[in-house]
């Protein structure tokens, strides 16, 4: 007995030790994108400033001129909202009906609907373009963008909203219909208010996905509807010169998602592995 | 309305969407797969637009499966979705056992561990290429520029000198060749999905038998042996799953090949399609089928491990 508690001794301090170190190198490029963008742009390429220098905040109140920062974010907000809450929209009356009246059929609808998730993007690339821009002429606008970001998550959306509204118990909802609710009433006061922090995890989850997407977002669009993630793909050269703005301008498209994300991590589990991880 | 139409309703709406978002456009590429189309061809103009009239059969994907390109794209993705799970799997095991037990500070760990995995990737591509493995500016430069200075100034001592003066200069390693390019990709995608495999990793240790862990313990069995016996088997599933997942979105990674290795060679199926895309429109589609049966071989298994857990 003495062996293991001395082993667990050293073991107390080596081992929190060792993860707050891996931690903290995780963390490290975040960090240093950060610590980065309080550098002039002259001093961020310069060795004898990498730790001690004169922070400012130049590149930040420059974004719009450098940039045109906010008319990406702005594009990023509507179409990740907008998107969002048309998957909800459509999610939560098809996850509803399949939690609570399951037909036989409905274990295959949700696989299938998984499997529409796993086409790789890049198959359906040019039909896209082209149905897009030479035939509905909805190339490069905000309605593309969040008609596309709503149906490649639908699929994630339906599958939480399913997996929380299955831990309700079927027999409140029974008991709503005997006092005469109809369906919609059944949605709105019984379902939606007892699932409240299901459907809230699913759309900050689903509004992170929106955000980050950088296929369709690059791929569809030109200038109009154009993501910040397109804004960040255009500066892919190495630009040296511009790493104190560079800087600036990624922490702003990171940064509030990133503190989003913290508050979702837990949900993130469920959103990713299909309710296979519990 | 009775009691089975409106349930049936209600789901309409969404499997009438998802249906025609699966079914139009691969419909088309299967199409575009069979007919000779390209977007530009003074030669033949009437292979401009999309028709019958040019059928080509399995021509195209004849061209395809004779191109060098698409068997170096198919091997270099298989290259990168293998490192990139080697690594994030290995790591995130470690990482998930570390995190697993109480410390000061473990929520605050967690946080920091957790925070790559929500950085939009095509920040993730341009950081990493320019700030950090840049071979003159990025931290990869100053880090080499800094060994080699502090051996300079080393070979001035008297004995030591001797012996550090045998050290060659370093040269920085650049990251922008075809080579070198797919290690910087599967670097920052590692780092970006460790996080994903350690959360998941986490989730499922702590439903792990304590008990057992406990009577194995008293037993006398070494802490590899608990590893390897109880907690290993009991992270088989989530092990699975974590590959499965991972295999299906590194299979389409766009955005980290097109910031770093635009143009110097280094592509996957996914940029070897965009490729094609601006003007073989035919070879571009039978790539995408390909990429799609690709996809599906994965898919198949990770969807039925998924429909057999899903009721209870």
């Amino acid at each position: 007995m003495a062996a293991v508690a001395q082993t667990s001794r050293f073991g107390n301090i080596f081992w929190p030790t060792l993860a707050w170190i891996i931690a903290l190198i995780f963390f490290f490029p975040i960090f240093w994108m950060v610590f980065t963008s309080f550098k002039t742009d002259a001093d961020a390429v310069k060795p004898e400033f990498l730790f001690v220098f004169k922070p400012t905040l130049e590149n930040y109140l420059n974004m719009t001129e450098n940039y045109d920062y906010w008319r990406f974010a702005t594009n990023s907000a509507i179409t990740a909202t907008f998107a969002t809450l048309f998957a909800l929209v459509v999610g939560v009356p098809c996850a509803y009906a399949m939690a609570f009246n399951p037909s036989r059929h409905t274990k295959d609808i949700l696989v299938w609907m998984l499997s529409t998730k796993m086409l790789p993007a890049a198959a359906v690339l040019y039909p896209m373009t082209f149905l897009t821009k030479n035939f509905l002429q909805i190339y490069d606008t905000h309605f593309l963008i969040i008609l596309v970001l709503c149906l490649i998550n639908l699929p994630i959306v339906i599958w939480m909203l399913f997996t929380y509204f299955k831990e309700i118990p079927k027999e409140i909802i029974e008991a709503g219909k005997m006092d005469g609710v109809n369906t919609w009433g059944e949605i709105k006061d019984i379902l939606i208010p007892l699932a409240w922090g299901g459907v809230a995890s699913t759309a900050l989850l689903t509004f992170i996905f929106c955000w980050n997407e950088a296929y369709w977002t690059v791929r569809l669009t030109t200038t109009e509807a154009a993501t910040l993630s397109k804004l960040i793909e255009g500066n892919r050269a190495p630009e040296g010169l511009f790493f104190g703005r560079l800087s600036a301008v990624s922490t702003a498209a990171v940064g509030p998602i990133v503190v989003l994300g913290w508050f979702c991590q837990k949900q993130l589990v469920r959103g990713l592995t299909f309710g296979a991880v519990k | 309305m009775s009691d089975r139409r409106l349930p049936r309703l209600l789901q309409t709406p969404a499997v009438i969407l998802l249906l025609m978002w699966m079914l139009v456009p691969l419909g088309m590429t299967l199409f575009f797969s069979f007919i000779r189309y390209v977007l530009n061809s003074l030669r033949r103009p009437e292979w401009t637009s999309p028709s019958i009239d040019n059928w080509r059969g399995f021509g195209n994907y004849e061209y395809v499966l004779n191109a060098k390109d698409f068997w170096f794209a198919v091997q270099n993705s298989l290259f990168i979705v293998g490192s990139i799970l080697f690594v994030t799997v290995v790591l995130g095991l470690a990482l998930a056992v570390l995190v697993n037990r109480t410390f000061p500070g473990r929520g605050i760990v967690r946080v920091l561990l957790i925070s790559p995995f929500f950085v939009m990737p095509a920040v993730n591509a341009v950081l990493w290429i320019n700030m950090i493995l840049d071979p003159v500016l990025g931290l990869n430069g100053l880090a080499v520029e800094g060994i080699n200075s502090l051996v300079k100034g080393l070979q001035d001592f008297p004995v030591l000198g001797a012996f550090f003066s045998l050290w060659p200069e370093f040269q920085p390693v650049s990251f922008r060749a075809t080579q070198t390019s797919a290690y910087a990709v599967i670097m920052m995608v590692a780092w970006q999905w460790t996080p994903f495999a350690v959360l998941i990793f986490m989730t499922s240790l702590q439903s792990e038998d304590e008990q057992q862990k406990e009577a194995a313990i008293l037993d006398g069995a070494s802490a590899w042996s608990r590893f390897r016996n109880l907690t290993l088997p009991h992270l088989g599933r989530p092990i699975a799953i974590v590959v499965m997942i991972q295999s299906i979105f590194h299979l389409s990674l766009y955005a980290e090949i097109e910031i770093v290795s635009r143009g110097n060679g280094n592509k996957n199926l996914p940029y070897l399609i965009g490729e094609f895309t601006s003007n073989n429109i035919g070879a571009a589609s039978a790539t995408g089928i390909f990429a799609v049966i690709l996809a599906n071989i994965v898919a198949i298994f990770l969807l039925r491990m998924v429909g057999k857990n899903m009721m209870d």
